[in-house]
């Protein structure tokens, strides 16, 4: 509608990523480069599934299962690349701590894991939130707004703000549970992932209804906070492990 | 307790990845309108033009810098920092007067022109001045650049970038290429390699540490040229520097050393480093020394018949502890001694930030992808250049991912992601 609303329009969906990156990831320049990295990751898997589901689209605006394979097709994929993701870190991880070996210093510890993992979900995090919601936030910042016949009580630009905050969550927190899953060999965390991504992605499924939103959005909030909340119980239990076993240890 | 390795990796390669991202960005900001498409074959032959005449005018350098008129490139180069500054920022800064409706009388105007060029062109090459206004100064110089290319038409633009990281491949790497000429000739002579860089940052070496007097490394800050059309050395000439090797020698001659070794811890190929840091052995000295020549652009059509040969020369900036002090190299301890800064070429910038802002004028999607390649380019160009220790063009990597990721974003990418957000419906 104008330069704010614009601008209030980009700082609700990345409000948050934003004072975590600086307060957190801007402090070591490693953490920036795994952002970095893991939204091309992002990025490249965007493409790639476009690429494979370009001769179908554009898709008719009224039948809703089109849409659902989409969704679950991408989710299948994006969930199979953060397994690879996790494969080429734990490489890395080996090799950054034969690198300290070498330089004697220690090795990493488990808040430099947890918070690679978390730079890596902020990645993907913000990756969505630029190319769903960021890219389409230009004409916000002119004299007029838009809203969409599905969700006709509040502007799209506001919407898709919202809905990528929520996407923002989940990326963020379920990769860090993903990535203490894969390493401790724990089935519920590595399962728990792709279903609350999945979950999500269904969720906006019900936006296709007419006034959907109304249900869709809080409920996607929902499966945000319980990522959240399974992931602080995750960590806080690991670093409360991890603290007794330094301790009963010396 | 001791701090984890994750606090210090990866520094300078952020420190050189930033004022990419900000020069990407400002050009974006400057140049809202868009331009129509020429003909196809018109755009490859305004390419091939292009990267003929940036031929002939490195050849041009090479040769004056054979026959040692490092004076005469001096010269050049000031004078050609002073005419970008100029007339093209000058330019610029109409034009942002005439959009914002800023009222400042003409007099006011040409008097704050002068001083902005005035600094311009001595934080470019002169000593003295904090490190930090180079750096603005690289920056905005790159982006003043950059703003007038992306006048050109828009064909053009994705042909002449192409072309001018193809033939930066070969320029840097083919045994007859002319930067590759220019590198030799430098490292052969023990002089600096005339290049105008942007320095990622203040390189002071500390390697006093332990009463180790090794020659320390020279921070080789490139002044000049700027200027004119186009800022040819878009070669990162990423050249490794075997400065240390020859200190450990023990040619007391450290202060001929006028290399910028730039030695860059090396994280990402710690295998390949042996030893590791203790028999300072092991560093990959990183030097960037873009080697920037400005040629007109009129067979594009654009303006300005100037062409300058931008020379960069080399001033010292930093003379570190240890000159004119001819002990042999110690074994130092490197973890202590490595200097961390990256150098990049300005013409690297100029391009980067040309081809962001071709991608503006599409859409904000386009931008997002192509800035993620061009970092990405980067970053695996200094991979590259830790793993092979030699100069290494920036440009390829970065421009032809730029590319790709352009076109597969405007073409795929696009409807796919507008066609679901409209119905929001997103995963």
């Amino acid at each position: 509608m104008t330069v704010a609303a614009g601008i209030g329009y980009a700082l609700v969906a990345l409000g948050p990523s934003l004072s975590l990156f600086v307060s957190v990831i801007s402090r070591k320049p490693f953490l920036i480069l795994t952002v970095l990295s893991s939204t091309l990751l992002w990025l490249v898997s965007l493409i790639i599934l476009s690429g494979l589901w370009r001769p179908f689209l554009p898709l008719k605006a009224n039948v809703w299962w089109p849409y659902a394979l989409l969704v679950v097709t991408s989710v299948c994929f994006q969930e199979a690349l953060r397994f690879m993701f996790w494969k080429v870190y734990k490489r890395l991880e080996d090799v950054l701590d034969s690198f300290a070996d070498r330089i004697s210093r220690p090795r990493l510890f488990l808040t430099d894991k947890l918070l690679i993992a978390l730079a890596g979900g902020l990645g993907h995090g913000v990756a969505h939130a630029v190319f769903f919601c960021l890219s389409l936030l230009t004409p916000a910042f002119g004299p007029a707004t838009f809203y969409v016949e599905k969700c006709s009580k509040v502007p799209f630009f506001l919407v898709s703000a919202i809905i990528a905050l929520a996407f923002v969550t989940i990326h963020t927190f379920s990769m860090v549970i993903a990535f203490e899953g894969y390493a401790k060999g724990n089935k519920v965390d590595q399962v728990i992932v792709p279903v609350i991504h999945l979950a999500a992605g269904m969720l906006t499924l019900v936006n296709f209804a007419s006034e959907g939103c109304v249900v869709g959005v809080p409920l996607l909030y929902v499966v945000a906070s319980l990522t959240l909340v399974h992931c602080g119980k995750m960590v806080w239990q690991r670093l409360l492990e991890s603290r007794n076993q330094s301790s009963g240890s010396q | 307790m001791e701090s984890s390795i994750l606090d210090s990796l990866g520094v300078e390669i952020i420190g050189v990845m930033a004022p990419v991202s900000i020069s990407a960005n400002l050009i974006y900001l400057e140049n809202p309108s868009d331009s129509a498409t020429v003909k196809l074959e018109g755009s490859i032959e305004n390419a091939i033009v292009f990267v003929v005449l940036v031929a002939a005018v490195t050849f041009i350098l090479v040769l004056l810098f054979y026959y040692n008129f490092t004076k005469f490139l001096k010269h050049y180069m000031r004078f050609s920092a002073f005419f970008v500054l100029g007339t093209m920022g000058g330019a610029i800064f109409l034009s942002i007067i005439q959009h914002f409706s800023i009222p400042v009388d003409s007099i006011t105007c040409s008097i704050l022109l002068f001083n902005f060029t005035i600094l311009g062109t001595m934080s470019v090459f002169a000593g003295g001045i904090p490190i930090v206004l180079r750096q603005c100064y690289m920056v905005v110089m790159g982006i003043v650049v950059a703003a007038w290319f992306t006048k050109l038409p828009e064909w053009t633009t994705w042909f002449i970038l192409v072309a001018l990281a193809l033939y930066d491949l070969v320029a840097v790497l083919a045994p007859g290429g002319p930067l590759k000429l220019l590198v030799e000739l430098a490292s052969s002579r023990d002089e600096e390699l005339p290049a105008m860089v942007y320095e990622a940052r203040p390189t002071i070496s500390s390697g006093n540490q332990g009463g180790n007097r090794g020659s320390t490394l020279r921070v080789l800050v490139g002044g000049g040229g700027g200027g004119g059309g186009v800022s040819d050395s878009t070669s990162v000439e990423l050249q490794a520097v075997r400065n240390h090797d020859t200190n450990q020698h023990g040619r007391g001659n450290s202060h001929n050393m006028d290399y910028n070794a730039i030695a860059v811890r090396d994280t990402d190929n710690v295998d390949g480093n042996g030893d590791g840091n203790r028999d300072g052995v092991e560093r990959s000295p990183l030097v960037a020394s873009p080697i920037s020549s400005e040629h007109s652009t009129a067979e594009v059509g654009m303006r300005g018949n100037v062409e300058t040969v931008t020379d960069e020369e080399m001033s010292p900036l930093v003379e570190l502890m240890g000159w004119g002090d001819n002990n042999s190299e110690e074994p130092r301890d490197l973890e202590e001694s490595l200097n961390r800064g990256i150098k990049l070429g300005l013409g690297d910038f100029i391009f980067y930030s040309v081809l962001v802002g071709r991608a503006a004028m599409y859409d904000l999607m386009t931008v997002y992808a192509c800035y993620l390649a061009i970092i990405s380019g980067l970053g695996c160009t200094l991979i590259l250049l830790s793993v092979y220790n030699r100069a290494l063009p920036a440009l390829p990597i970065s421009i032809m991912l730029g590319v790709v990721f352009y076109f597969l974003t405007r073409l795929l990418m696009e409807p796919f992601v507008v066609g679901m957000t409209t119905n929001l419906m997103m995963f």
